[in-house]
């Protein structure tokens, strides 16, 4: 084995390693990255086949691989210097060496479980040993208390702007002057499709995606379902809600409790008509094909996130000769809604459907304050396209860009 | 205090929540990693009340021998079946050669390939629907479905005089109209989840908690 090593070392004794080695902590970081640089060997190309980058806590080392067999032109990596901050927090510092690796040098393959740090370590030795190696460089996590930046600042100063408009409307609202929102033919057609359920003796299907709980546009399902069920018990009407995430049924169960509690007829809630279907999307699809083809609801509301699931209970629905109403944010899921069902909002409607709902002036007032925002990124969005187009700079477009680490 | 306590915790977690895309510092982010675990495990906790809520639904329509009770019962026998099955084979369940791995197979699998197939002829039925030049809308979806489809297949290449400026229109077609209209849904969409997140957080929006 020595002999082995001796003779790799003599073969590569005069083959060059990367200079110029550099270790940094990138801006607006962490603490857990290191940004290490390098020059390329001189003799990239020809003895050079590649680098390999390795760490250690102590000059001396020992070290281990952190980045194995990059490839030829490779001159920085960024190193996460722990993969698991709880139990295993970032030390103080770190010192860097990169390797050059040349022709025949061998590849690192990491073992299973307890095994792969002791291995790194020997194989980290090896190549010290044998391969052309840049000086130990020393670097220094550090961790940013603010992300400070353009881009990110005008994100804070956006959303604290909609919090102050969304005030300013509301306190307007409250002493009487009147906000203007268009009508959106859609959410009116809601309460159209719980009357005509009414009228029909048959109950109203809610869906409201297959997403988690905590995406948006299933808590944005969740507040509308708040206003659907007053008004399906307003209405005396049924109302199944098909579920097909747990966390979403027993939300929703709760959401529709309190909708018949507030309309005044809490008698008229029934527990069993919240129903978790299944988790599996084309289960929870068969089974919502199912209540359609069975229970013949007389309106459909599809609103939430959806995937392919989107035109297969759209279809079924349009065969069953419901009322349907879609909403999502999902932008691919738009065309199949759009030819399938009777109404369908679009995007940002989504988002307006529980406060145009409510009439709620303090509600109906986040949408004046968010329409606001709205018409300024339109300004901004011409402003930088005549920027690009007619002068040539970037000004505008950097402006709201937020770069990894900026 | 049944809403209050709710609406206290949803403006400090939302906030703190929100705070991390301006704080960088790592102890920060294991705060809000945590706060995204216990959701994972309280979402994975309410499966066992998902389990409840199929049987509270279900068993009853069997027992009363509703119409359609033979499709809830098959669906109850399935899913003692897989229950059972799955905690008796233990973590070597997805092994080959093992009952649970077979139900997946061979039934699992075919049975979700079946409903994803449906899509193709659910697809050809909205999209005769949708083509109907019924107005000026629907007839400039129908000019451009055809122009794309037909600069998709080979046979639109070889058409006389248009052909071989069809692929380049196609592209025209998804690479601006299509690419503004969804950057435009994107961008409104946005605002619209900011504007609802910040509802909810301040606790202007209370309709999940039951209103006024």
């Amino acid at each position: 084995m020595i002999g082995l090593l001796l003779l790799l070392w003599s073969a590569f004794a005069h083959a060059a390693p990367p200079t110029d080695v550099t270790v940094e902590a990138p801006r607006n970081n962490s603490g857990l990255d290191l940004v290490v640089k390098w020059t390329a060997a001189s003799d990239e190309g020809s003895g050079t086949t590649g680098y390999t980058v390795l760490r250690s806590p102590t000059e001396a080392g020992p070290y281990e691989v952190t980045k194995a067999a990059l490839p030829l032109g490779t001159t920085e990596i960024i190193d996460k210097v722990t993969t698991d901050a709880r139990t295993n927090p970032p030390g103080a510092e770190y010192f860097y060496r990169v390797v050059a690796l040349q022709e025949g040098a061998p590849l690192f393959i990491p073992g299973d479980g307890d095994q792969v740090a002791a291995e790194s370590e020997a194989f980290a030795a090896a190549l010290l040993s044998t391969q052309p190696t840049s000086p130990a460089v020393r670097g220094v996590p550090s961790a940013s208390l603010v992300a400070i930046s353009v881009g990110r600042m005008l994100l804070l100063a956006m959303i604290v702007t909609i919090g102050v408009l969304m005030t300013f409307f509301a306190r307007q609202a409250q002493k009487g002057k009147e906000i203007f929102i268009r009508r959106i033919p859609g959410i009116d057609a809601i309460e159209e499709g719980i009357g005509r359920a009414t009228e029909m003796g048959k109950p109203v299907l809610y869906v409201p995606g297959i997403d988690e709980l905590q995406d948006i546009q299933t808590i944005a399902s969740m507040l509308i379902l708040g206003q659907v069920s007053k008004m399906v018990a307003e209405y005396q009407a049924d109302l199944i809600v098909s579920c097909c995430i747990p966390i979403v049924r027993e939300v929703a169960d709760e959401v529709v409790k309190a909708g018949f509690f507030q309309a005044g007829h809490p008698d008229a809630y029934v527990p069993g008509n919240t129903r978790f279907i299944s988790s599996e999307q084309f289960a929870f699809t068969a089974g919502t094909n199912g209540i359609i083809s069975r229970e013949k609801p007389a309106t459909n509301l599809y609103l939430g996130r959806f995937f392919a699931e989107s035109l297969i209970l759209a279809e079924t629905g349009y065969v069953n000769r419901s009322i349907q109403i879609a909403g999502t944010a999902e932008a691919s899921q738009l065309p199949f809604f759009v030819a399938a069902c009777d109404y369908t909002l679009i995007g940002e409607e989504l988002y307006a459907v529980s406060a145009y709902l409510s009439k709620d002036p303090r509600l109906v007032s986040s949408l004046k304050a968010s329409d606001y925002i709205k018409v300024f990124v339109a300004v901004m969005l011409i402003l930088g396209t005549l920027e690009i187009t007619l002068v040539g700079s970037h000004f505008i477009v950097d402006l709201f860009t937020i770069a990894e680490g900026g | 205090m049944k809403r209050t306590v709710p609406l206290v915790l949803t403006f400090f977690v939302g906030m703190f929540m929100i705070g991390e895309f301006f704080i960088p510092h790592y102890q920060y982010r294991l705060i809000t990693a945590d706060f995204l675990e216990w959701g994972v495990v309280l979402a994975a906790a309410a499966f066992v009340l998902g389990l409840f809520n199929l049987l509270q639904v279900n068993l009853p329509k069997v027992i009363r021998r509703d119409p359609d009770w033979g499709y809830k019962l098959l669906m109850l026998v399935a899913l003692v079946v897989t229950l059972v099955v799955g905690f008796a084979e233990g973590s070597a369940r997805q092994e080959p050669g093992h009952v649970y791995k077979w139900i997946y197979d061979a039934m699992f699998v075919p049975l979700n390939a079946t409903m994803f197939a449906l899509l193709a002829f659910y697809i050809a039925s909205a999209a005769f629907r949708a083509f109907r030049a019924r107005n000026i809308d629907a007839a400039i979806l129908l000019v451009a479905a055809v122009i794309v489809m037909l600069a998709r297949v080979p046979v639109g290449e070889s058409l006389p005089i248009v052909g071989d400026k069809l692929p380049q229109f196609m592209n025209w077609l998804m690479d601006v109209p299509n690419i503004a209209a969804r950057r435009a849904i994107f961008i409104g969409a946005a605002l619209g989840a900011v504007a609802t997140g910040l509802r909810v957080i301040l606790g202007i929006e209370r309709s999940h908690l039951g209103g006024e």
